[in-house]
């Protein structure tokens, strides 16, 4: 499987995201010759632990995430990033959730956007939104290069790949930039080789960051 | 959802009944060896508790493993016309890591098995396995290497099809069906119906040994 980076848009102090630089960042894509391929969409659900003691959710991990890859809809991704645990699943494991009543999804993230291919490169730009509103909560990019499925041996090349993008929107003067921070993988028990779950680990760590970032600029927010 | 029935046979009659199976069914036997971790949430999680199977294949080259959630049974006066117990079951193949999920969860082990013997897959009016094995527990945790019988000389045989709200019926008849084709070696019936060994079993596994199963029951 080719290796990919997943980025998320950090807005500079004191400003946040909006639809406009969404609509620049896809601009630049283009702009680079990248062709417009299609759509895609990723959905993460955020589980909150069911208790029968009030006040007690605590005791529970409150950073265990579902996650729907576009790649594979038949597959589900199971996350707890503060144990390192991430795990592959049928897609009815869902089902088999819901049954056990110990969890339940309380919100729901939609990444979705469109696709472009440059050469070896396939792009991803994407919204972040709650399911069923169009309220942006922030954006997403990934990067995939399609020859290699090594993580140590495509860091170069996708490092210069990272620089050239972040040039090319530079010159949009945009009040933020995207950011790249890899999750440690061998922590989560995963190879060199990437895979899904690795997908799956980047989508629960952008996503905590995004939320931290968020809870920066507004603390009183929740 | 899916159908189901259990029996139990004696150790020494499992041959008799391998050769019955393979006449009946046309295929051949797959190898089982499966270590069953049934997981129970702590005390104050969930409304209401709950159980999970972790199930890890022990015959495949790399083990895999398998999430089952086993639900409640059908119930009423139309289950009771039913001789095969209707359930809801619904299971996911899972990486490795899901022994630490659920812990992390707030799982905690509640009992685990390992199950040895040998399983039947087939279609006679619908997808049917019979499973017959050895139930063993474990003396050290996790120690399948050093597994000993629950019930020595005594081996589980389980009946099972998968099922849908529609056709249920059809199912419990098709298996119901199969099932007759046992009697002489084991009564079926539905878990915790317990019927015991058949008396008819020694003479009819007899009768399966000498001719390799040429003889009609």
């Amino acid at each position: 499987m080719p290796i990919k980076w997943i980025l998320h848009w950090q807005p500079n102090a004191g400003t946040t995201v909006n639809t406009q630089i969404l609509s620049e960042v896809s601009q630049c894509a283009e702009s680079i010759n990248g062709v417009k391929e299609g759509r895609w969409k990723t959905i993460l659900s955020f589980y909150r632990a069911m208790v029968r003691e009030q006040g007690s959710a605590n005791e529970f991990p409150r950073d265990f995430v579902g996650i729907s890859l576009a790649e594979q809809p038949s597959k589900y991704f199971l996350v707890i990033r503060g144990q390192r645990v991430v795990v592959e699943a049928e897609s009815n494991i869902q089902m088999i959730m819901e049954k056990l009543q110990s969890y339940k999804t309380r919100f729901v993230l939609t990444f979705e956007g469109n696709q472009y291919q440059l050469g070896d490169f396939q792009l991803r730009v994407g919204k972040v939104v709650p399911t069923h509103s169009e309220s942006l909560r922030g954006i997403v990019m990934e990067m995939e290069y399609q020859p290699i499925s090594s993580c140590e041996k495509s860091h170069q090349i996708m490092g210069e790949f990272f620089d050239l993008w972040q040039e090319a929107l530079s010159k949009r003067s945009l009040q933020g930039h995207f950011v790249h921070l890899e999750p440690n993988f061998t922590e989560y028990g995963l190879p060199d080789q990437y895979t899904l779950q690795h997908t799956a680990v980047q989508y629960a760590s952008i996503t905590a960051q995004m939320i931290s970032t968020a809870q920066t600029v507004q603390p009183n927010r929740n | 959802m899916e159908c189901v029935v259990q029996g139990i046979i004696e150790t020494k009659h499992v041959e008799a009944l391998e050769i019955l199976l393979q006449g009946l069914c046309g295929v051949h036997r797959d190898s089982l060896r499966i270590h069953e971790l049934c997981l129970k949430s702590v005390p104050n999680l969930g409304l209401v508790s709950s159980e999970v199977r972790l199930l890890c294949d022990l015959e495949q080259p790399e083990p895999t493993w398998t999430v089952r959630h086993i639900g409640g049974a059908m119930r009423g006066a139309g289950a009771e016309q039913i001789s095969v117990l209707v359930r809801t079951m619904a299971e996911s193949k899972v990486s490795k890591n899901a022994l630490r999920l659920f812990y992390a969860l707030g799982y905690k082990l509640d009992h685990e098995l390992l199950r040895v013997g040998f399983a039947f897959h087939f279609n006679r009016g619908a997808p049917i396995t019979v499973t017959v094995s050895s139930v063993n527990k474990m003396l050290k945790l996790h120690a399948t290497d050093e597994a000993v019988p629950v019930t020595p000389g005594i081996q589980l045989v389980e009946v099972t099809a998968p099922a849908s709200s529609e056709n249920y019926t059809e199912v419990a008849a098709a298996m119901t069906s199969f099932c007759e084709y046992l009697a002489p070696l084991l009564h079926l019936s539905k878990p915790g119906v317990s019927t015991g060994v058949v008396p008819t079993a020694a003479a009819a596994a007899a009768s399966l040994m000498s001719d390799g199963g040429g003889t009609t029951l």
